[in-house]
């Protein structure tokens, strides 16, 4: 779920919005680095950025039954680096402000900086953490997928606590209840992320495994491992 | 589960002709000024006229509209609740306080602010709706461009949309044909049926990213798309009417500061 127009008030939409357009600046920088070594990957990241509108559009078979959405973030972390994706990420959730009334254009900073660089990173820090250890390749999709998903949604009650803090307790008790309403849906929900994304990656693994050889998202002896066995 | 886009009503609506600029100034413009109000009356007013300007001028369907506008309002309504609850204040109707440093309450001070946070959803979701039934994406590619956005950017914001409908299509088959074979009549089942489904129009997405690089490379792209994109004339009567409706909003928003429900 992004945080809706009019949510925050002005003074922290503003805030927000500050702190995102470094990252972008960053990842456009890195984004023109890509594009101009290897002009081909433009249509990828393109249809990756669908993918990903796609997913966060849709309602996962959720326990809860709430309209919380995966988000996606964790596979492009790992197939095109954190800075990228907030780039695409960016482009998406503007995409999903103008056709689904999803989020929202003030509130845009606050909402790229939880789901497009809060999230990523902390999947990309993960991925690099067990990438190159005996962790099962599954296993660590995984864990990025549910990790950023997860921190997604700490960030956004982060984000609303700071607005609104709590008469008594202040910011840190405003933060412990929104972060008690995500939690309902959030949890379960980015348990299933991980296993959906992990079972996804695994049978990209199965058909397709030049893409990631490609993407060097793991190192390919184990990537032809993994096909062969399967 | 796959509502239609909001853009294939974009596609068609009576102010499809009018300038864009015109109409991002209008919402653009409301946007802002429901953030810049200090009650809950102005985002109101905002709210009213884009909306019916969207029913009237636009000839938007008004199911299609309210379905689109209270679907984030419930989850809005969520969050200010809990608003309600923290805020605190003078005038205290109800309170709890199981922890020493954590404590709920309702108090008249709360609500205030509570309505006033959900007005300025209400107001800031109309003028979103607003920008959005009104002006196509590949209007606004338009002015992308000439706002200067870098090239790299707005090649790959074109791709994502285009590529949006491609996937939608595939992933709208595949899941039908799964539902029809039962794929998801059980928890694990749909969990299984769900993953199959994302990692093949993944696939298939990514052929159709490379088929899209063949084809480019055989027109020469060299990376810059054109833009094609007829101008819209400005029409006096349409920035009269969009300079008349903030300026009665200013107004609005300049009159009403003082204004409490309670």
């Amino acid at each position: 779920m992004h945080i809706m127009e009019g949510f925050l008030p002005p003074e922290w939409a503003l805030f927000w919005w500050v702190l995102a357009l470094p990252c972008l600046a960053f990842g456009i920088f890195q984004l023109k680095k890509i594009l101009a070594a290897d002009r081909e990957a433009l249509p990828l990241l393109g249809v990756t950025g669908g993918f990903i509108f796609i997913l966060s559009s849709l309602k996962l078979p959720s326990v809860t039954g709430s309209c919380s959405h995966p988000t996606g973030t964790g596979l492009s972390s790992v197939c095109f680096g954190p800075w990228v994706t907030s780039v695409i990420c960016a482009i998406v959730l503007l995409f999903q402000s103008l056709f689904l009334a999803h989020g929202g254009l003030s509130v845009l900073g606050a909402n790229i900086i939880s789901m497009g660089v809060v999230g990523p990173l902390a999947g990309w820090a993960i991925y690099r953490a067990l990438r190159d250890t005996r962790v099962n390749m599954f296993f660590t999709v995984f864990l990025v997928c549910a990790i950023a998903d997860l921190c997604t949604y700490i960030v956004t009650s982060l984000e609303l606590a700071l607005a609104y803090p709590a008469e008594v307790g202040g910011v840190v008790s405003s933060f412990i209840l929104f972060l008690g309403i995500f939690a309902i849906t959030q949890v379960p929900l980015a348990i299933v992320e991980g296993v959906v994304l992990a079972l996804v990656f695994k049978y990209i693994v199965q058909l397709k495994p030049e893409i990631l050889v490609r993407l060097k998202v793991f190192p390919e002896v184990k990537i032809r491992a993994a096909a062969g066995d399967a | 589960m796959y509502e239609e886009l909001l853009e294939d009503i974009a596609q068609h609506n009576r102010l499809r002709e009018v300038n864009t600029g015109t109409k991002l100034t209008a919402g653009l413009g409301a946007v802002i000024l429901c953030l810049l109000s200090a009650s809950f009356v102005a985002p109101l007013f905002i709210a009213l006229v884009l909306t019916a300007t969207l029913l009237v001028l636009a000839r938007i369907d008004p199911a299609t509209y309210g379905k689109a506008f209270f679907g984030p309002l419930f989850f809005a309504g969520l969050g200010v609740g809990a608003i309600v609850l923290l805020a605190g204040g003078e005038g205290t109707f109800w309170s709890w306080q199981p922890l020493p440093w954590f404590s709920l309450s309702v108090t008249q001070a709360s609500i205030n602010q509570g309505i006033f946070i959900f007005s300025r959803v209400i107001g800031g979701t109309s003028a979103l709706l607003f920008i959005a039934f009104t002006t196509p994406m590949t209007d606004l590619f338009l002015v992308m461009r000439r706002a200067r956005m870098p090239e790299e950017v707005l090649d790959l914001a074109m791709i994502i949309y285009r590529s949006i409908f491609l996937i939608m299509d595939q992933m709208v088959q595949v899941y039908q044909a799964q539902l029809m074979r039962l794929g998801y009549s059980s928890f694990r089942e749909s969990i299984r049926s769900f993953a199959t489904l994302a990692g093949s129009v993944f696939i298939a997405s990514w052929e159709a990213g490379e088929d899209l690089t063949r084809a480019m490379e055989a027109r020469c792209y060299e990376g810059k798309f054109a833009v094609l994109g007829e101008e819209r004339s400005l029409s006096l009567p349409s920035i009269a009417a969009v300079v008349s409706f903030l300026a009665v909003s200013a107004a609005v928003v300049g009159a009403t500061s003082q204004i409490r429900l309670f």
